[in-house]
């Protein structure tokens, strides 16, 4: 029974993005849209298995998770140990606090010709950029979650004979582990988005840079090509996030 | 002594404004570069694109912008999220769809956009309409999930329509989630005029600060982060505002620290 409504599930999911391409192929069959502005989904689905075998294609590939991941890795280390330390103690949190609030509602973009010129064209700059986009949602989460931690968790804890450090880490941090795995999820999301970004603003390499200079040379195409990509790339990176979520909280009763 | 702390704690982001450009100031007073303006060079080129006419008119066109798609988004976004709440077939037609388009950075739709509809008005604000949507569905979403069945059952039972349940009971107790959902689209809607702008370069604020980068005037460039880093912290302290309005009853007690001597 539970098995027919997951395929029904399935089925329905698919509707939309089978429904999404036959009007694609629609509006191009019987010629509202020229090939020049809307290439046929067959041609775009063609160029991008074409491309995946590519070499060049592939590490544009590699550029861009390479610098996803590390400025992924770094906004979660300082995300989740920011956020922790703000939620336990009150002189980091006064310090924190009126930070994230100035910092947080920033948009991060808009820092990124400061990133340039001060950190030149490589991979720093955009590193830097995907940091300072991912951190606030990991940690803020991260902070929401620690500081709602039952206080008596944290008493038996201490009546156990657990020292003050190790609190923080073996009660505090799994029990606020649901609320942080949730931000992290935000902050991959947004990693996506603002890598791609940087390296349509400048870069020599990446799948940014793919689809810019398709977008110059009018081939519609490869247009559409880093776009699938990144959409796969994110789907790919959420599914392993979600089979780490369900891993790191076996024992929670809800997830 | 109370009086005293609640107006530290009052002025404590401003003291943090100010010490975030204490720091940019020494650091650019270090490195002596002309690409890095110190903060008192970049604050005072501030007033000038603020008085001159034609930056002016970009900048309010940009807001425009940004006004409409987010009014139009989220106006969209959080019937439809809702429903996804409610209805397990709507639920899983519409996820697959967002699952795949939640990580396709909006603003590199522009140039595909661009191809059919120009470089305009309409283009933009749809690509700032399309990156506020994602957030508001999904936390409306969830929102509309987490509701108590009971008070849903008590209202049928007291002879509420579908209509109005979901506008008395579902979208008030969704309204805490559905508010962080236009948060984060009020963040997103930025970045994404920024970035549009940037791409499309006929007008706005983001077109400004790319043009005074490629032409090197570094003082400009500065300035107009702040001014756009001035628009966000604003924007998003007048939505704040709003919302603690909105939902006091909710609020948690976040200020309480873990205690742990």
């Amino acid at each position: 029974m539970k098995g027919r409504a997951l395929t029904s599930d399935v089925l329905l999911g698919i509707a939309p993005i089978a429904l999404m391409i036959a009007v694609w192929q629609a509006l191009i069959s019987f010629g509202y849209a020229p090939a020049t502005l809307l290439p046929p989904p067959g041609q775009v689905f063609m160029r991008l298995v074409r491309q995946l075998g590519n070499n060049e294609y592939q590490q544009d590939i590699a550029a861009t998770l390479f610098r996803l991941f590390a400025g992924f890795a770094i906004a979660v280390v300082l995300g989740v140990g920011i956020g922790l330390a703000a939620a336990a103690s009150p002189a980091v949190n006064a310090v924190v606090r009126p930070i994230v609030r100035v910092l947080a509602p920033l948009p991060k973009v808009a820092l990124y010709p400061a990133l340039l010129l001060l950190l030149g064209f490589g991979h720093e700059s955009k590193i830097t950029l995907v940091v300072a986009d991912a951190l606030f949602p990991i940690l803020l989460s991260t902070y929401y979650g620690a500081s709602m931690v039952e206080q008596k968790l944290i008493w038996s804890a201490m009546a156990a004979g657990t020292p003050p450090r190790q609190i923080l880490f073996k009660v505090v941090l799994p029990a606020a582990m649901p609320s942080v795995l949730t931000g992290c999820r935000i902050g991959l999301v947004i990693s996506c988005i603002v890598v791609f970004l940087a390296e349509m603003i400048t870069s020599t390499d990446g799948l940014g840079h793919v689809l810019v200079t398709a977008a110059r040379t009018f081939r519609a195409v490869d247009m559409f090509v880093p776009l699938i990509t990144i959409s796969l790339l994110g789907l790919i990176l959420n599914g392993l996030l979600q089979w780490l979520r369900s891993y790191l909280l076996r024992g929670f009763p809800e997830v | 002594m109370m009086s005293w702390r609640m107006l530290v704690s009052r002025l404590a982001p401003l003291l943090a404004c100010l010490g975030l450009l204490g720091i940019w100031q020494v650091g650019a007073l270090i490195l002596d570069t002309d690409s890095f303006p110190t903060a008192i060079d970049a604050l005072r080129a501030v007033p000038s694109i603020l008085t001159d006419k034609e930056s002016l008119i970009n900048i309010l066109a940009s807001l425009r912008r940004m006004a409409i798609g987010f009014g139009v988004g989220v106006a969209l976004s959080i019937p439809l999220g809702l429903m996804m709440g409610r209805s397990r077939a709507v639920a899983s037609f519409f996820n697959p769809l967002l699952m795949i388009t939640y990580p396709v950075p909006k603003a590199a739709l522009m140039p595909i956009i661009m191809l059919w509809l120009g470089v305009g008005d309409l283009a933009k604000t749809l690509v700032i309409f399309l990156g506020v949507s994602l957030p508001v569905v999904f936390h409306s979403f969830q929102g509309a999930r987490a509701v108590e069945e009971k008070m849903l059952w008590s209202g049928a039972a007291m002879g509420l329509s579908a209509g109005q349940r979901m506008l008395r009971i579902v979208l008030p107790s969704a309204l805490p989630e559905i508010l962080i959902g236009c948060r984060t689209g009020l963040v997103l809607a930025l970045i994404t005029m920024i970035t549009s702008e940037m791409i499309a370069r006929q007008s706005g604020a983001g077109n400004i600060l790319f043009n005074a980068l490629d032409m090197g005037q570094y003082d400009t460039v500065f300035a107009m982060i702040i001014i756009v880093g001035a628009m966000g912290i604003g924007l998003d302290a007048a939505f704040e505002q709003l919302r603690k309005r909105l939902v006091r009853w909710s609020e948690p007690r976040f200020d309480l620290p873990l205690s742990f001597s």
